[in-house]
């Protein structure tokens, strides 16, 4: 069919007509003022992101030499001279270790049972409510509970027992212990979510092949939302690796790692240390260090470990995403 | 085997793991509680009431020397209750009204390539660890605030009462903004983007501009988030102890707001900086009391504040509104 | 079955293993106290595991007071303080060993090299009557001073005290205090208008202030010219056993290893 003979002057659109958009100029001066407020909020959180992450790149590159990285801190309180925080670094690997190693398993088995099971209903709401609690609670309160109840001659065995009979109850694994604690809500709420997301018919598909429910927990649900129990335990590391006041109160407070004597590696787990988050602050006009650069340089090091978590964070749960049919 | 046993059996596993974490926090909170127990038996409501200096009462404890006319468990907590109030409420009140216009922008008015860059920077900046910020703040700005802003006129005001010097309130209140202004960035921007859209084509529909909108509908249906974001930043403020205690000052000094703008300008020490602070005396037992008992204060804010987002999420839920 | 067995005899193995060294091995002395004794008593520590194969002592610091009431709960083995004990303050059934003498010194901001205070000029400015540099003689700079103290549990504030102020008089309350030595040795060193007091191993990089005509000086302070010293005790709950009374005993005996390292900046007395 012939179309209609075009009018000559028109010609038809080559381009798409922009979106319409009301003018600012037409809003209410009220309603402009907050326009611009929203915009300098904005401009305000690039400039000050911005300058945070500069000033710790350039801070951190210019004291941060390889040496460092490699080297032992010197023995004194004082840093200003030669040496490192190899000893740190190694610290804040262990205590992340530890923390994890504790946390995830105990994460994941709370969330399975509060998504899975949760019966009776009151012990499921008490549950939760404990860990939601723990989320809320300060990290210095963990910390003093800790060195009370890892002070006791029964937990001995956690750290080192004084020649007199004191138990010294800091060590690396009294600190993990804690720090585990830090973790578990993070694991525990990724975990829950991921579960939830999980369509009943996956479920249903699997009883009705006449598996128990254990062997769907363990077979079929976990395995598809091992991308979010990553994510959980990665952002429990990233909570672990950035707190200071567990480490303050319950790793002994020894710039290098001092083992407890006994076993090679359990002499370590047992004895105390430092982290980079401690080296720090000792270092930081706030500590006896009086080595401003090698502070800025530890933050630097810390700095990056905290983002790249974060970057495997953010590829995970895309991960799981995909997975679930949501990406 | 068969398989309702096994099933049995994982179960038992699996909830006597669920119990054992309940009873462990169940054991701190009895633990906190019953070591507090002392110092609020002795010192009743007062506790929470002002009367000296916080510093000297708890070296008192440590010195085994009771104050004149009064008993080795003597203390008065307002300062360091005070100096709480002040930096965390004032830093989540500036952090409200700064991550609500935030957020709004990177949902609303960004452009498309500064919201992708936004995004991540947003939570990169929740994931700084807190030691970090400290750093900056004592190296970096504190210096500076004190060649500009503590001239010797403003020194000698307060001498006879206390030193200023570049780490005050004024420090810890930014720094503390700083630090929370991401996380609640992050849970309202992703709040905002998932009002129903066709809320706000209505409104659009109907006339209303962008702003109006936003303000009317988008916020509204984004309140038990940001409330719920407002709680998390503050529970965060409250817990965080090292970093205060390297840019607040650390004195127990009960900032004066009758001083204008020096108030900004005077030390404070937060309760958790303070219990950090004195974790050394824990062998002395009157002060071990009192350490537990700032604990317990801070147990119970954080419960109430649990509770606070808990009832605000309440009321959006029938719509289906998951904060 | 198979795994559920074999998960356990893992975790029996892993159980003795974490419980047996407990009760292997050598133990260490473990010691607390002033922030002045810690330098001093980490070399000796060093020195003792070189001289005799014992195990290291470990030593921390927490203030003179922190070590004492550590000690009287148990919770370490030997506290340092640097103070004199008081009696009817401190709790009951410790033992005090003196071991060396110490200098505290006066100390000002190298920009500020003021070389001599009087004891009434000292009382002055550390109670706060005098509030500016311009009423100090001998002061290089001007502006209001800023008081550096030490948290009360300090020995060295004790010290400071009783030997420059005097019986009644107390420093000033709006003084900024600071935990150790090496913290008070920082701020003075990074602030011009600031003056203080640490024990003499904590003055390098300062400028430390004669008192009554006498330099602070290490010199000075052994021949007894310098007034400004004193005591470092070791105290043990009841008398010292064991492991404790053999580090001690060493640390008293006067041998030339202890000689040598007390000698580098304290006063030796045995």
């Amino acid at each position: 069919m012939a179309t209609a003979p075009v009018a000559a002057g028109l010609k038809p659109p080559t381009k798409p007509r922009s979106k319409p958009r009301d003018s600012i100029s037409s809003w209410p001066w009220t309603d402009r003022i907050a326009y611009g407020l929203c915009w300098a909020a904005g401009i305000a959180l690039c400039a000050i992101a911005a300058w945070i992450v500069l000033y710790m790149a350039i801070k951190g590159v210019s004291y941060l030499k390889p040496s460092l990285l490699v080297q032992s801190p010197l023995g004194s309180p004082d840093q200003s001279g030669s040496g490192g925080f190899l000893d740190p670094i190694e610290g804040t690997f262990l205590v992340t270790a530890i923390g994890i190693a504790v946390a995830a398993p105990l994460g994941v088995a709370v969330a399975v049972w509060l998504s899975e099971y949760a019966r009776p209903a009151g012990l499921a709401r008490a549950v939760e409510s404990g860990v939601e609690t723990i989320a809320g609670t300060p990290s210095v309160v963990l910390a003093i509970f800790g060195l009370l109840i890892f002070s006791k001659s029964f937990l001995a065995f956690l750290s080192q027992t004084s020649a007199g009979g004191a138990v010294f109850g800091r060590s690396f694994l009294t600190a993990g212990l804690i720090m585990s604690l830090l973790a578990i809500p993070l694991i525990v709420g990724s975990t829950r979510e991921a579960l939830a997301q999980v369509p009943a018919h996956v479920r249903e598909a699997s009883y009705a092949l006449g598996k128990t429910k254990a062997t769907t927990i363990r077979r079929v649900l976990l395995p598809s939302v091992r991308p979010s129990i990553a994510s959980g335990i990665t952002l429990g590391m990233g909570r672990i690796i950035g707190d200071t006041a567990i480490i303050v109160i319950l790793l002994g407070a020894s710039l290098r790692l001092e083992g407890a004597g006994g076993a090679p590696i359990l002499s370590i787990l047992r004895g105390t240390g430092s982290t980079l988050t401690s080296y720090v602050k000792e270092n930081s006009p706030a500590g006896e260090g009086n080595a401003p650069q090698k502070a800025y340089a530890a933050a630097f090091v810390l700095l990056m470990i905290v983002i790249a978590l974060n970057a495997i964070v953010m590829r995970l749960s895309r991960g799981q995403a995909r997975a679930d049919g949501t990406v | 085997m068969s398989g309702g046993s096994r099933d049995r059996r994982a179960e038992l596993t699996l909830g006597t793991v669920a119990v054992g974490v309940l009873a462990l926090i169940a054991l701190m909170v009895v633990i906190v509680f019953t070591k507090a127990w002392p110092s609020f038996a002795h010192n009743g409501l007062d506790w929470f009431g002002a009367g000296g200096d916080a510093d000297v009462q708890l070296k008192a404890m440590i010195q085994n020397t009771p104050l004149p006319g009064h008993s080795i468990y003597y203390f008065r907590a307002w300062p360091l209750l005070w100096g709480t109030l002040l930096s965390t409420g004032l830093a989540v009140l500036i952090g409200l009204v700064f991550s609500t216009f935030a957020a709004i922008f990177i949902v609303e008015f960004a452009p498309d390539a500064l919201r992708r860059v936004l995004d991540p920077v947003v939570r990169l900046l929740a994931a700084v660890p807190s030691v970090v910020y400290g750093l900056i703040g004592i190296l970096a700005i504190a210096p500076w605030v004190e060649r500009n802003f503590i001239s010797q006129q403003r020194k000698h005001s307060v001498q006879q009462v206390v030193q200023l010097t570049g780490a005050n309130l004024g420090l810890a209140i930014l720094i503390l903004t700083v630090m929370i202004t991401p996380i609640m960035v992050a849970i309202t921007s992703r709040s905002l983007a998932a009002v129903p859209r066709t809320w706000t084509e209505g409104s659009a529909a109907l006339g209303v501009n962008r702003w109006r909108t936003t303000w009317r509908v988008s916020l509204r249906t984004a309140r038990p988030a940001i409330i719920a974001g407002a709680v998390l930043a503050t529970a965060r403020a409250l817990g965080e102890a090292i970093m205060l205690s390297m840019v607040s000052g650390s004195r127990g000094f009960a900032a004066n707001p009758l001083d204008g703008t020096t108030f900004f300008f005077e030390p404070v020490r937060p309760l958790a900086a303070t219990i950090i602070s004195y974790v050394d005396g824990l062998s002395v037992v009157p002060l071990a009391q009192t350490l537990y008992a700032m604990a317990a204060v801070l147990l119970v804010s954080s419960a109430m504040l649990s509770l606070a987002g808990w009832a605000a999420k309440q009321p959006l839920k029938k719509y289906g509104i998951r904060a | 079955m198979r795994r559920p067995s074999r998960t356990l005899i893992v975790s029996l193995i892993a159980a003795v293993a974490l419980t047996a060294p407990a009760a292997a091995g050598a133990r260490a002395l473990l010691l607390s106290g002033s922030t002045s004794i810690f330098p001093l008593m980490t070399q000796l520590a060093a020195a003792y595991h070189k001289a005799t194969h014992q195990p290291t002592p470990k030593v921390g610091q927490g203030t003179s007071d922190a070590g004492i009431n550590e000690v009287a709960a148990g919770k370490v083995d030997i506290g340092d303080v640097s103070r004199d004990p008081i009696i009817g303050v401190d709790p009951h059934g410790l033992v005090f060993t003196k071991i060396a003498r110490d200098g505290v010194c006066v100390i000002t901001n190298p920009k500020n090299p003021i070389s001599n205070l009087s004891q009434e000029e000292v009382k002055a400015i550390f109670t706060g009557s005098v509030r500016d540099w311009s009423e100090v003689p001998g002061a290089k700079i001007s502006g209001s001073i800023d008081l550096v103290d030490r948290v009360a549990s300090s020995g060295t504030q004790d010290a400071f005290q009783n030997i420059f102020l005097g019986e009644t008089l107390k420093i000033s309350p709006s003084a900024e205090a600071e935990e150790s030595n090496g913290l008070v040795q920082n701020k003075i060193r990074t602030d011009e208008n600031a003056i203080g007091f640490v024990s003499f191993d904590f003055t390098p990089g300062t400028n430390a202030v004669g008192y009554q005509g006498i330099p602070c000086t290490l010199a000075n302070a052994k021949s007894g010219q310098y007034q400004g010293v004193r005591n470092f005790w070791m105290v043990t709950k009841g008398v010292p056993k064991g492991a404790a009374a053999k580090f001690i005993a060493w640390i008293t005996s006067g041998n030339a290893i202890t000689k040598k390292i007390i000698g580098s900046d304290w006063i030796p007395i045995h």
